[in-house]
This record gives structure tokens, sequence and C-alpha cells, in this order.
């Protein structure tokens, strides 16, 4: 019986990989989920409304509901130096290709809807 | 006398000529005309859903003044971007920056979406 019990496990085990395989097709794209984990640090100048960058003075951008692929393209610009932002520099830095990917998810996820609450 | 009137002809001039640099290649041409260059990957309300290309709807116009400066002077290389840029005057930057913050679009800060929030 219990080999049984065992034989269905795997069986099940099998069946919700089958099922789950096409979600991870698009881990590619990043996952909103794991990015909206690391966007804490964003906040910091992001997350503040009207936020100023200092020298020169202008208001850091709005970046929820931005595109996918220019997020992407923004924080790998920064992590290899090609945008010169000292702060978002060193923060790109931090970020593995994989990180920039789910961070870009989860912010071009964001719609002013989701933001109301 | 002559020579009064040559010297006054000759700065008239040369105030003209450094005015119309200071308008820019276009002195005349209003956002609305300019922006029809952006419009072909940001969209005519700066909503371009390419996701290659940002959104500029209802960003902070000081950003977008910003960061044409920059493709402008060569911080922030660009190809496309330094192309378009180098053509409009402090002006030209001033007035397509305000367009596309004034434009209503789904941007927002991360104020109501920090850790713990939704």
């Amino acid at each position: 019986m219990p080999r049984i019990a065992l034989a269905r496990y795997v069986a099940a085990a099998l069946l919700a990989t089958c099922f789950a395989a096409p979600a991870f097709a698009d881990d590619a794209k990043g996952d909103p989920k794991v990015g909206h984990a690391l966007v804490y640090t964003c906040g910091g100048c992001h997350g503040v409304t009207g936020y100023r960058n200092a020298y020169p003075n202008y208001r850091v951008p709005r970046i929820g509901g931005q595109n996918y692929d220019y997020l992407v393209n923004a924080l790998t610009e920064y992590k290899k130096g090609e945008r010169a932002h000292p702060t978002m520099r060193a923060q790109g830095e931090s970020l593995s290709d994989e990180d920039i990917r789910n961070i870009a998810a989860y912010l071009s996820s964001i719609t002013l809807s989701s933001s109301a609450k | 006398m002559k020579s009064i009137f040559v010297i006054a002809s000759l700065t008239f001039g040369l105030a003209c000529n450094a005015l119309a640099a200071e308008g820019g290649a276009a002195p005349g041409k209003s956002a609305e005309e300019l922006s029809k260059t952006c419009a072909a990957c940001h969209g005519a309300d700066g909503n371009g859903t390419n996701a290659q290309y940002p959104r500029l709807a209802g960003q902070y116009h000081d950003y977008l003044q910003r960061a044409l400066q920059e493709y402008k002077n060569g911080e922030r290389q660009n190809a496309i971007m330094k192309g378009f840029a180098s053509t409009l005057s402090e002006a030209d930057i001033d007035a397509l920056a305000r367009f596309y913050a004034d434009k209503p679009g789904t941007l927002d800060d991360l104020s109501h979406h920090q850790q713990g929030n939704d």
C-alpha cells in the first residue's frame, strides 16, 4: 500500500511538472512576484512622490507601469556602466540579469488602478 | 558717419544670427509639431506599446527634459535619440518634455507599491 501511495505521489509530481512547464517557459521574461520582493530598495527614491535627484536637480522618473524591455535595457546599461548615474550604477551592479528581469516584470505589471489601493 | 552704419548693421546681423541659433533649427515649431517625430516609437500620446521604448506620458517633465539634454550632450548614449535630440533647442526640449508630461498615462511612482503593499 505504501508503495502504491509513493507511486501516486510520483505520478502526481510528474503530472504537476507537465502542467507547470508552460510557466517555466515564461521564466526568461522575469517573475513579477520575485521582482516585487526586490523593489524594496527602489522605493527609497522612486517610491517617494516628487523625489528629486540632486546635482543636477530633477525629479527621479516614475518607473511603475514602464515598459518591460525598456526597464531591462535601462538596468542592464546601468549595470554595465553605459548609463552614468552613480546611484543607479551601484544598484545595477548589485543585480543579476535574472534580478533585472524579475524587477522589470514587476514594475511593468503595475497599473494605475492597482496604485489606488 | 558711414562707418557707424556699417558697424550698426553688422551688429544687428550678428544679433539676428545669435537669436536664430538660440531658437534652434525650428524656432517656430510647437511641441505638437515636434512630437510627430517621437510618435513613431513612443506613440502619438506618449503611451507607445512597443516594450523596447519607454512610455513618456505622465512622466515628470524635468526627468524627460534631463533625458533629452543628456542625449543631446552625449552623457546618455543612444544613436537614435542623439540624432533627434541634437536638433532640438533648449526651448524645444522644455516644450516637448511638458507636452508628454501633461499627457494622461499609466506611469506611477512606487509609493503604493512597496514591499508589503499589493
